[in-house]
Formats: C-alpha cells, structure tokens, sequence
C-alpha cells in the first residue's frame, strides 16, 4: 500500500531537520538519565576498595559493555548534532544544515563510533 | 503516464480516508493541473483551493506525499514516489478534503503588528531607504512572502505546539523592525522574545526554508532576531 | 539582555565546554594513569588522582555545567511542548532549580566521602 517512507513523512516528519531536533532531545534525556547513573556509581565507591573491585566486576558483564558502546553512540550523535546546530545558529552556512547533518552529525560521527566502539568492543570479547 | 493519485478525503465530521484515482497524463502535468483532471472527469465532489495557477498567490498548499508543496509549481515528474499522495496541510483545521482553514497561520500574523506603523502618517513626502541601510542590505529575498502556510505547516515545533508564531509571521516581524519609518518596535520585540511564542522557540530545525515557495531564509530573519536580542536587546539597525 | 537570550546563548557556551571536558574525562579515566585495558584501573589510582584539589575542581565544574546544560534542556522540552502556559514555566523552572542544586550537592557529597 503506501510505503513506509511517505507514512512517516506525512504522520511524523516531513523533513530532516525534525528527525534531528527530535533526535538531539532523545539523546539528551537519555545522557540525563546516564549521569544519573553515574553520579550513583560514584557514589558507591566511597563504600571502600571492596565495594569498588565488585562494581568493576559488574561492569565486565557484556551486557554492561554493549550499554557503553551505545552510550558512546548518543554521546557522539549528541554532541556533533550540537556542533552542528551551534554553526547554523552563529549564521554560518545556513544553506548547508542538511549536508552539515549528514556529513557532521552522521558519517563523522560514524567514524568516531567506530573509533571508539572497536576497542572497547575488542577488551570486552579477548577479556584483557 | 499512468499515475496513481490518492487523494485524503474527509467530510469535515473527523474521519478521513485515502480515495484512489488513476491517471492517463503527460508527464509535464502539474499537480493541480491533475487535481482538475479528476475533477472534471471522474470525481466532481474532490474539494481543492487554488488561484493564480502560477505561484504568486499562495493558495493551492497541500502536502504531497508527506512534503508541503505548492500544487501549482509540483510537476508530476518532480515526484520520484511512484504514487502521490495528495493531503491537506498538517497543522491547520481540515474544512474538506484538501481544504484547510489557514485561520491559525493569521492569529499568529497579526500578533507581530504586521502592519507598518508609520513615524508621520499624514506626511506627504516620499519615504527614502538609501541602498547602504541595514533594512535595504537585509531585506532582499525576505519581502516576497505569499502567506501560503507551508512553512507553518512544515515546522516540527508548531507540530507540538500551536503557541509558536511560526517562521512567516516572524520574518514579517523582522522586516517592520528593520524598517526605519516603523515605530512599533518595543511592541514587536516583546512578544517575538516570549519564552513560548517567539523566536527562542525556534529549534533551526529548516524544514521552513526548505519548503518555502519563494525560497526566503526564514531560519536566518529567526537567527538574527536571536542574536541581536542576545547582544544588542533586539536592535537590528547597525 | 533578556532571561531568554540568556539561557540560549549559555546553552550553547556550556554545550561547547562540554566537549573537550568530555574528552578530557574519558581520556583521563580510562588511559592517564592506568588504562583500562590493562585492567589496572584501580580504587588505588582513583583515590591519588580525587585526592588533589585541582582534579576536585575539574571534576565538580564538569558536574556543574552538565547539569546546567541537561537541566535547561530538559525547560526547552517542557515548553516545545506547548501544553503549559507562563504560570507553568516558571513553576517547571523553580522545580528544574531545585533539582539541579540537590543533584549538584549528591555529586559533590560524592567526593567528600570518597
């Protein structure tokens, strides 16, 4: 019937620039929620070396690591969005917002992830 | 060509369905052009605006397959979907079928003053904007606003909330208050810098600018206001 | 200038300073002293490091800012929603205040009992 790229387009979003205001916001509440997690984990480590040698422990769990690859993800996704929306507001290259998505926030921010995805995902798999 | 054209209808009670027609046109048909078609040959009952047929009047806006358009200047080949699908503009009240009312687009127009308030209306002599004026170095390109409601229609922030004054009426905004003759600036400044409805609303998210028919940067009249709010408490004149 | 422009324009400046803290953060937890990856990340390495006042400093201005940015982002998303009216803003503001001073006080007890 209709495809799926007019239903979004017609019920969602008509243009890009709403997927990234959305997107920006969503990884913005999520990086909330994280520091959250952080300031807690903290926290925790005051309890002693004891306490500290089983959160880190904890954290060696897969599941943990995959949390820090996407947490990496939003924070890159995030951060290079923001960039973005920083030169569109000081009036630099207006004419150039969807390319300066794409380019910016997603192949840019591609590379980054991986840059920094592989390692951690290699630690995570060989154990060191 | 053969197209398929699905056209939303509603009957102003609420509920709302794709009706399908099929075409036999040449390729260079406009989408209005084609909405006629129908019209007179197989669905007399289909509702669409229109006026100057050539985009100067603003009237013929609809979404076409999830894009606000103009009818008038959307050739059918432009389309790359193989279908088109025709609905009225989002954000405003449905009348019928691709009607909409643009009721909305102009409460929020008229609450930026935009009429020019003039320093001495009984003056007889002629106003002179010399070419080096911040107003004549500024305003070209941003004075051909149709009011056609695209970009409103268009803005993902208006999709949330109906407070935002949307980028046309701030862009009108902006050509008053450059304006040396104006003298309502304090008046325009204060409702374009409210929390809720002015220009901190504003997200540069540019759908504005890439639907406007008249190609005004309408994100860059917003970026303005916004930085000379920060700087200069909203004065644009140099 | 108005509490608005304000806001927009310090959302910006803290979104910029974020960057490199972030970087340096991550960089400093993970490769300074011990890296990671050798597993050498220890209670030990962290206590030296919490213990010197300026990495103190570092660490709570990074708070700080953070929770300015992610506390007035969290306004802008409340008002894109359009649903609250000026009463509600600045009822959400004070609320949004009250939760950055107690969060900003939690992350700094957490130094003090390290």
């Amino acid at each position: 019937m209709i495809s799926p790229r007019i239903l979004v387009r017609t019920y969602l979003s008509p243009l890009i620039g709403t997927t990234a205001w959305f997107l920006q916001r969503v990884t913005g509440l999520l990086l909330l929620f994280y520091l959250l997690l952080h300031v807690e984990t903290v926290h925790q480590l005051s309890a002693g070396p004891a306490a500290f040698d089983r959160a880190m422990a904890a954290f060696k769990n897969p599941l943990f690591r995959l949390l820090e690859i996407g947490l990496l993800g939003v924070v890159i996704l995030h951060a290079l969005n923001g960039i973005r929306i920083m030169v569109i507001d000081f009036g630099v290259a207006t004419r150039h917002q969807k390319r300066l998505f794409w380019g910016l926030a997603v192949i840019a921010g591609t590379l980054i992830f991986i840059a920094g995805a592989v390692p951690l995902f290699l630690h995570s798999v060989m154990g060191r | 060509m053969n197209k398929r054209i699905f056209i939303s209808r509603s009957g102003g009670d609420g509920k709302r369905g794709w009706q399908n027609y099929t075409l036999d046109c040449s390729p260079e048909l406009t989408v209005l052009d084609a909405l006629f078609a129908i019209q007179q040959r197989q669905d007399p009952t289909i509702a669409f605006r229109c006026s100057c047929r050539v985009g100067m009047c603003g009237t013929c806006g609809l979404q076409i397959n999830g894009v606000p358009a103009l009818a008038c200047k959307t050739r059918l080949t432009d389309i790359v979907d193989k279908d088109v699908f025709l609905a009225p503009l989002p954000h405003f009240t449905v009348i019928r079928d691709l009607v909409v009312s643009l009721a909305v687009f102009f409460e929020q127009w008229r609450k930026v003053l935009p009429a020019l308030r003039s320093r001495d209306p009984e003056s007889k002599e002629l106003a002179k904007i010399p070419a080096e004026s911040t107003y004549a170095r500024n305003t070209p390109g941003k004075r051909d606003c149709i009011t056609c409601g695209l970009c409103f229609a268009a803005c993902g922030i208006l999709a949330m909330s109906k407070r935002y004054l949307g980028p046309a009426a701030i862009n009108k905004a902006f050509l008053r208050v450059l304006d040396p003759r104006d003298t309502a600036h304090e008046e325009r400044l204060k409702i374009l810098n409210s929390s809720h409805d002015g220009v901190w609303r504003c997200h540069t998210q540019m759908n504005c600018v890439a639907v406007c028919p008249k190609g005004i940067d309408l994100t860059e009249s917003i970026g303005l206001f916004k930085r000379r709010l920060l700087l200069k408490n909203g004065e644009l004149e140099s | 200038m108005s509490r608005n422009a304000l806001a927009w324009y310090m959302q910006r400046i803290t979104g910029a300073l974020l960057v490199p803290l972030l970087i340096a953060h991550f960089w400093v937890e993970h490769f300074m002293n011990a890296t990671l990856m050798r597993g050498d990340l220890s209670y030990e390495v962290i206590l030296t490091r919490i213990a010197n006042p300026w990495w103190q400093a570092i660490d709570i201005s990074f708070l700080l800012i953070a929770l300015y940015h992610g506390l007035n982002g969290l306004y802008s998303i409340v008002l894109d929603f359009g649903k609250i009216g000026p009463r509600g803003a600045n009822i959400t503001a004070t609320i949004l205040v009250i939760i950055g001073v107690a969060w900003a006080f939690w992350g700094v007890m957490a130094f003090h009992n390290l």
